[in-house]
């Protein structure tokens, strides 16, 4: 019974890939048509020689750098905005009409300002992560309850201390929120913007992982380094937000 | 902001305070509170009682720092109150516990981030030990609030008030959530750490609002009845009865007279504020 629960979120993916293999064995084979133990063997080679785990970690650093960036001035411009009703009404119209406008649509700008290299990609990344973490914290802090703030100030609190012990761990559930839906947008556009740079550049001269597929496709035409860079941006994606909920779990105790 | 020292003996002392709400939307205007007086003494046990809505959270709420009146002034220790402070302790009717803070943590929140002469960590922590000992909170001191009994909450926010070593207390119905049961235990056990048998002038300042006209006689050294529309005090009614207090004094003919003749003067008030004018002529 244990056993059999312990394998069954490994039924499913394992049906897929059957069906994978017999479906390509019904083709010609070639490029285009990889199959699973293509897949394994460009995944292995990749891996051995280092190109994918160089490329992974040249987009995880740019990612890091864009998150990092958002997340503390989203936090920073979340929390003024909402203690302060005037600077709310006056940015809140601002910040919803950027909102809409996909990170993606922004590369032509990021290009032309940035370059193709690093500064580009995180700046990309650091517009997708910035607006879930802006509203959420936002969110956050509004919905802490007045009554907690009231109380730390008849027990003689100052604002400051206020803001650090009361606000910030009140808001901090909503922040984390932002938080993962950010560091998830980043990372899916991260690889949008390196694609689109990899384009405009036309080879894998800057790195990530996002060139690296448009190297697979563009010039090698390897439709299974194409499949084995998307699974390995799935297993990152899938770390990454269990290292949140890892560090999450740490930080609000009280939320178990 | 001038500050006018009030020659006044009283611990506290409101002054013809009148509050009004005006409420932003509508622009409609609520009279809470109207001229009303009021002089607390200093290790005085009072009580206010009065029908929902008569104003008194507001009058707590003004003594507190957090509201301020539309006139009048309130001074402790002939200096005009102006904000929120140390010296007024505060438990609300909901008892805002931080629910990130474990008790112990609930507890020590004012000794340690107060502005004014926060303890070290030493001192805090004999402090907090003591205080947790005095509400019986032993063993439960790195649990959560939400983990928590009804009544284990409410001596939480009680001891964090205490802890900070005010020497006013202000309750707002602070044992209304609870069951009857508990009440009465937790009513006894407030006494007991206001300190009954203490000297006067070493016993802190209570002011209590409750519905309960029995709980208030209970606790009370003195009790102010309040009337609605607008809200007023319509009595003070000192209570005699012998401390140290227990279980017994309720059954005291003394006790149940005070009760009945508290609760015939409010009796029209509540029945107004509960089931409106009409309701009353029709009885
Ligand atoms: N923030 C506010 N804005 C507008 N009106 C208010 C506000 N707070 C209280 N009031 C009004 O003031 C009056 C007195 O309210 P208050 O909370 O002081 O009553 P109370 O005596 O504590 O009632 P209860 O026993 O039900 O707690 C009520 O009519 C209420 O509607
Ligand atoms: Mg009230």
């Amino acid at each position: 019974m244990a056993l059999s629960r312990r394998f069954l979120p490994f039924v499913l993916p394992l049906a897929l890939l059957i069906l994978w293999q017999a479906g390509v064995s019904t083709l010609q084979p070639g490029p285009r048509t990889p199959t699973p133990g293509s897949v394994v063997s460009t995944a292995w080679s990749l891996i051995s020689t280092g190109q994918l785990p160089l490329a992974m970690i040249l987009s995880l650093g740019r990612v890091l750098t864009g998150f990092v960036s958002a997340a503390v001035c989203a936090i920073l411009i979340g929390f003024l905005m909402a203690v302060s009703p005037s600077i709310g009404r006056n940015l809140d119209p601002l910040m919803e009409s950027f909102r809409p406008i996909a990170p993606i649509a922004l590369l032509p700008l990021a290009i032309l300002w940035f370059g193709t290299g690093t500064s580009a990609a995180a700046f990309i990344v650091g517009y997708a992560a910035f607006f879930p973490i802006l509203i959420n914290t936002i969110q956050g802090v509004r919905s802490i309850d007045p009554s907690l703030p009231r109380a730390a100030r008849t027990l003689g609190v100052g604002l400051p201390a206020i803001i650090r012990n009361v606000i910030l761990p009140g808001a901090l559930p909503n922040i984390f929120v932002g938080a993962r839906l950010g560091l998830g947008l980043a990372w899916s556009s991260i690889i949008a913007a390196e694609l689109a740079v990899g384009a405009k550049t036309g080879d894998a001269g800057s790195g990530g992982i996002g060139q690296m597929m448009f190297v697979f496709y563009a010039y090698s035409v390897d439709l299974s380094g194409i499949i084995v860079c998307m699974i390995a941006v799935g297993v990152v994606a899938l770390v990454i937000d269990r290292g949140l909920r890892a560090v999450e779990k740490r930080l609000l105790p009280w939320k178990q | 902001m001038e500050t006018v020292a009030i020659p006044t003996k009283a611990k506290i002392s409101l002054i013809a305070i009148t509050k009004q709400y005006i409420t932003p939307r509508t622009g409609q205007t609520t009279l809470a509170v109207s001229d009303v007086s009021l002089n607390i003494q200093q290790g005085e046990f009072l009580c206010i009682v009065g029908p929902s809505g008569c104003g008194k959270s507001t009058i707590l709420s003004m003594i507190a720092g957090l509201t301020k009146p539309s006139s009048g002034t309130i001074s402790m220790d002939g200096n005009a109150i102006h904000g929120p402070g140390r010296e007024r302790g505060v438990v609300f009717q909901d008892y805002a516990l931080f629910p990130w803070k474990t008790v112990r943590e609930n507890i020590e929140f004012g000794p340690r981030f107060r502005d004014r002469a926060p303890l070290s960590t030493a001192a805090r922590r004999e402090l907090v030990d003591h205080y947790i000992e005095l509400v019986s909170l032993n063993g439960s001191e790195d649990k959560y609030p939400h983990e928590l009994s009804g009544g284990m909450r409410q001596r939480c926010a009680f001891a964090r008030a205490l802890a900070n070593e005010p020497d006013v207390l202000l309750m707002d119905e602070p044992f209304a959530a609870l069951d009857a049961q508990t009440r009465l235990i937790l009513q006894e056990e407030l006494l007991r750490i206001w300190g009954e048998e203490l000297p006067r002038d070493k016993r802190k300042t209570v002011v209590f609002i409750t519905h309960g006209i029995d709980e208030a006689v209970f606790l009370a050294d003195r009790v102010a009845v309040m009337s609605n529309h607008p809200g007023q005090i319509k009595m003070e009614k000192p209570i005699g009865l012998p401390r140290p207090r227990n279980e017994g004094v309720r059954l005291t003919t003394d006790f149940q007279k005070l009760v009945d003749e508290i609760w015939q003067l409010i009796r029209h008030d509540a029945y107004e504020a509960t089931i409106g004018k009409a309701g009353i002529k029709q009885a």
